[in-house]
C-alpha cells in the first residue's frame, strides 16, 4: 500500500478501522472533532456503526455499555471533554473493560483555549477519577504513529482487559504527512471467557465495578494491581535518539519530542553531546531504562508542554533531584532556542 | 429599532452577517441594563470575549457546554439572599440547551428559579464545525450527519425542546426569531417582568453552517417562520396564548435558499424528503393555527 498525505485525527480512524474497531461513540470537541466526523462518514460504510452522543458524559459511558459485549470500541476528545469523561473511564477500568480513548490535548486549566498543551498528563497517565487505577497510555509523535498506535492499542486493551489512551494534541491531531496504510486489516473474534452476549454461553459473566463487601474490593483491587505490574514488566516502550556517549539527555514525549530531536542535531553540530529519550508508553513509564541512563551520570533535561508534569516521573525513576525542564504552555510550541539556551546551561 | 447605545459593544468576532450579535442585542435592549447573564461555551462566548476583550456592557459569566442553567441557578439563589431583583439571564446556544446541557435545565425548570433562559437556535454546533446537534432539523447536512450516497442528512426530525420546558410546568415558553424584532423584545420583555423561569427559543441563522449569502440572514430566518417550520408562539402557564399568524409559504422557498439543504434538490430520494419536511410545515401549521383567515 502506498503512502498517503494525511492528517493525524484522520490517521486515528483509518487505524481503528484496520483494527477492527465496531463502534465510534463521540461528542464534538475542538482540536478533536474530525476523528468524529470521519468516523461519521467512514464507519456506516463498511457496516461499523457510529454514534453521535448528547455529551461527553454520555459518549464515554456508551462506551462502557458497549465495550463489555467483547467488541473493540473507540471514542476521542480533548482536555475538558477528558475531564467530564473521568467517571466513565474509572468505572470501565474498575470493570476492567477494553477499550481505546483518543485524547487530542488543548491548553487549558477551565475552557482554555483549542491550542496544543500536554497537560492531561497527570489527568490521563496517573488516573484521573476516583479509585486506585491505571489506563495504559501511549503517546504518538507523528501521523504514522496515530494510526499504528491506535492499532497497537486496540491489542493492548484486549490483552488486559483495560482502557488505552491515545496521548496527543492539537498539533498532532492537524498535521499532515504521509502514512503508509497498514498492511493487513484485522477482523478479531470475540473472547466469549469474560463478555456479555446477551446468550447462554456467556450467562455467568458478570461486568460490574460495584464491590461492597470490603475484603472482596480489597482483593479485587490487588488483582487489578498485579496487572498493572504485569503492564509495567512487559509493555514499556520508548525510543531513544544519540545517548550512546550522551551527557546530556532530552527526555520529551509526543510532538515535543520532535522539536527536542531537532535540538539534538543542532547541539550535537556544536559538539555539544546531547542526546534525545523519548518515552512511547506514559504509563508503564520507562523508569528501569531511565535509571540506568542516570547511572552512566548524563544530566536530563525535560521538554513538555505542561509545567513540568513528565519531570515528577522522571525524577522518580532516577532518583535525580535537579532534573532541569523546559516547558511551556497555553497553546504555544516550545521554542528550539529556549532548549538549547538551557544545554548551554545545564553543560 | 436597536437602540444606539447598546449594552453589547461591537468589535466583536462573530462572523459577517451572523444572526446571533442582532439576538443578544434585541435581548438586552429589552431587558435593559439590571441584568447578570450567564453564556455556555459556544460561538457566543467564543466571539464575544477573547480574553482580555469582551462586549458585555452588563454582568457576563461563562460556564462550560453542561452547566450555565446550574452556574445561574447559583447566582439567582444568592442574588435571592441578597434580596436584589436583578434578572439572571441564561444565553447559549442550542447544543448546550437541547443536549448536553438537558440535565441542569430540567433542574433549573423545576425548581422554578427565577431565570430567564435564552436559547439562540442555529441548529447545530457551529462552533466546533457544524455537527448535528438534538436541534437540528430533519435532512439536514452537518459534519456528522454528512449527505451522499447512502444518506440524505440528519435522519431525525428537530427535538420539541419548548415541549420539554412546558412539561416542566416552566410558566412562560416562548419561540422568537431575529427576523421579527417588535415580537421578540415584546416576549423578552414579558419573560423579563415575570417572576420564575421562562425559556426563549430564537431562530438564528448561520451563515456557514446554513450556507447562505451574508446578506440574506433576516430574509432565511423570515422564511422558516412564513413556511410554518419555525412556528412563532407564546405558551403561559402551559396553554397556548399567542401565534404569529403566517401566509404560508411552500419549504422548498426556505430549502433551496440554503446550502445544508442542497443535496435534496439533487439525490435520489430528494423529492420524498422535502415532500416530508412540507408535512412537517403543514402539521405545524394545523397544530398551532398559524395560518393568517
Amino acid at each position: 500500500m502506498p503512502a498517503q498525505l494525511i492528517a493525524g485525527n484522520s490517521a486515528v480512524i483509518i487505524g481503528a478501522m484496520y483494527a477492527g474497531c465496531d463502534c465510534f461513540f463521540g461528542y464534538p470537541i475542538t482540536p478533536a472533532s474530525e476523528i468524529l466526523h470521519e468516523a461519521s462518514k467512514y464507519f456506516p460504510m463498511v457496516g461499523r456503526k457510529f454514534v453521535q452522543a448528547e455529551s461527553e458524559e454520555a459518549a464515554i459511558n456508551m462506551v462502557y455499555g458497549a465495550a463489555s459485549t467483547g467488541h473493540r470500541v473507540l471514542t476521542a476528545s480533548s482536555g475538558p471533554g477528558m475531564s467530564l469523561k473521568q467517571e466513565g473511564i474509572t468505572y470501565i477500568a474498575g470493570a476492567e473493560l477494553p477499550c481505546v480513548i483518543v485524547d487530542i490535548n488543548r491548553a487549558g486549566p477551565g475552557l482554555g483555549n483549542i491550542g496544543p498543551e500536554q497537560s492531561d498528563y497527570n489527568q490521563v497517565v496517573k488516573g484521573g477519577g476516583n479509585g486506585c487505577y491505571n489506563n495504559l497510555v501511549l503517546a504518538p509523535n507523528s501521523v504514522q504513529e496515530m494510526c499504528d498506535l491506535t492499532m497497537k492499542a486496540f491489542d493492548l486493551a484486549f490483552k488486559y482487559r483495560n482502557p488505552v489512551v491515545i496521548l496527543a494534541d492539537g498539533v498532532l491531531g492537524h498535521m499532515v504527512e504521509a502514512l503508509k496504510f497498514p498492511d493487513e486489516a484485522y477482523t478479531p473474534s470475540i473472547d466469549t471467557t469474560w463478555a456479555v452476549c446477551g446468550n447462554h454461553e456467556t450467562r455467568p459473566n458478570l461486568v460490574t465495578s460495584i464491590e461492597l463487601d470490603f475484603s472482596k474490593m480489597e482483593k479485587h483491587n490487588f488483582k487489578l494491581q498485579d496487572k498493572y505490574q504485569k503492564i509495567r514488566e512487559n509493555e514499556v516502550q520508548f525510543e531513544t535518539y544519540m545517548i550512546g556517549d550522551a551527557e546530556i539527555v532530552l527526555v520529551s514525549f509526543g510532538i515535543s519530542s520532535r522539536i527536542a530531536k531537532s535540538v539534538v542535531d543542532a547541539a550535537r553540530k556544536e559538539g555539544l553531546k546531547v542526546g534525545l529519550f523519548r518515552p512511547i508508553t506514559l504509563f508503564p513509564f520507562p523508569s528501569k531504562e531511565l535509571k540506568a541512563l542516570a547511572d552512566t551520570g548524563c544530566k536530563f533535561i525535560s521538554i513538555e508542554m505542561n509545567n513540568g508534569m513528565m519531570r515528577e516521573d522522571i525524577r522518580l525513576a532516577t532518583g535525580c533531584a535537579n532534573v532541569d525542564l523546559v516547558c511551556r504552555y497555553g497553546g504555544r510550541l516550545i521554542e528550539l532556542e529556549d532548549i538549547m539556551k538551557k544545554i548551554k546551561e545545564v553543560a | 429599532m436597536i437602540q444606539e447605545q447598546s449594552l453589547f459593544a461591537p468589535g466583536h468576532r462573530a462572523c459577517a452577517g451572523c444572526s446571533m450579535p442582532t439576538v443578544v442585542r434585541l435581548v438586552l435592549d429589552a431587558t435593559g441594563p439590571n441584568v447578570i447573564v450567564v453564556s455556555p461555551t459556544g460561538c457566543l462566548e467564543v466571539t464575544s470575549t477573547p480574553f482580555p476583550e469582551s462586549a458585555w456592557k452588563v454582568p457576563w459569566l461563562h460556564s462550560l457546554f453542561e452547566n450555565a442553567a446550574a452556574v445561574a441557578s447559583g447566582v439567582e439563589t444568592i442574588l435571592k439572599r441578597q434580596c436584589k431583583d436583578t434578572k439572571v439571564l441564561v444565553i447559549g446556544g442550542d447544543g448546550s440547551t437541547f443536549d448536553i446541557g438537558m440535565g441542569s435545565n430540567s433542574g433549573m425548570f423545576e425548581r422554578g428559579h427565577d431565570i430567564m433562559y435564552v436559547c439562540y437556535d442555529n441548529e447545530a454546533y457551529m462552533n466546533t464545525g457544524v455537527q448535528r446537534s438534538g436541534s437540528t432539523p430533519f435532512c439536514v447536512h452537518t459534519t456528522t450527519t454528512p449527505s451522499g450516497e447512502q444518506s440524505l442528512g440528519n435522519p431525525k426530525p428537530k427535538k420539541d425542546m419548548p415541549a420539554i420546558a412546558i412539561a416542566h410546568h416552566v410558566p412562560y415558553v416562548a419561540t422568537a426569531s431575529v427576523a421579527f424584532p417588535v415580537d421578540l423584545r415584546r416576549k423578552v420583555k414579558r419573560a423579563a417582568e415575570l417572576r420564575g423561569t421562562s425559556y426563549l427559543q430564537i431562530n438564528a441563522p448561520c451563515i456557514t453552517g446554513w450556507t447562505f449569502e451574508t446578506g440574506s440572514t433576516i430574509e432565511i430566518s423570515r422564511l422558516a417562520v412564513e413556511t410554518g417550520l419555525y412556528p412563532l408562539f407564546e405558551f403561559v402557564n402551559g396553554k397556548l396564548a399567542d401565534v404569529k399568524k403566517i401566509r404560508p409559504r411552500p419549504v422548498t422557498d426556505y430549502l433551496k435558499a440554503q446550502g445544508r439543504y442542497r443535496h435534496l434538490f439533487k439525490a435520489p430520494g430528494g423529492k420524498e424528503a422535502i415532500a416530508a419536511i412540507q408535512a412537517i410545515a403543514d402539521e405545524n401549521i394545523a397544530n398551532y393555527g398559524l395560518a393568517q383567515e
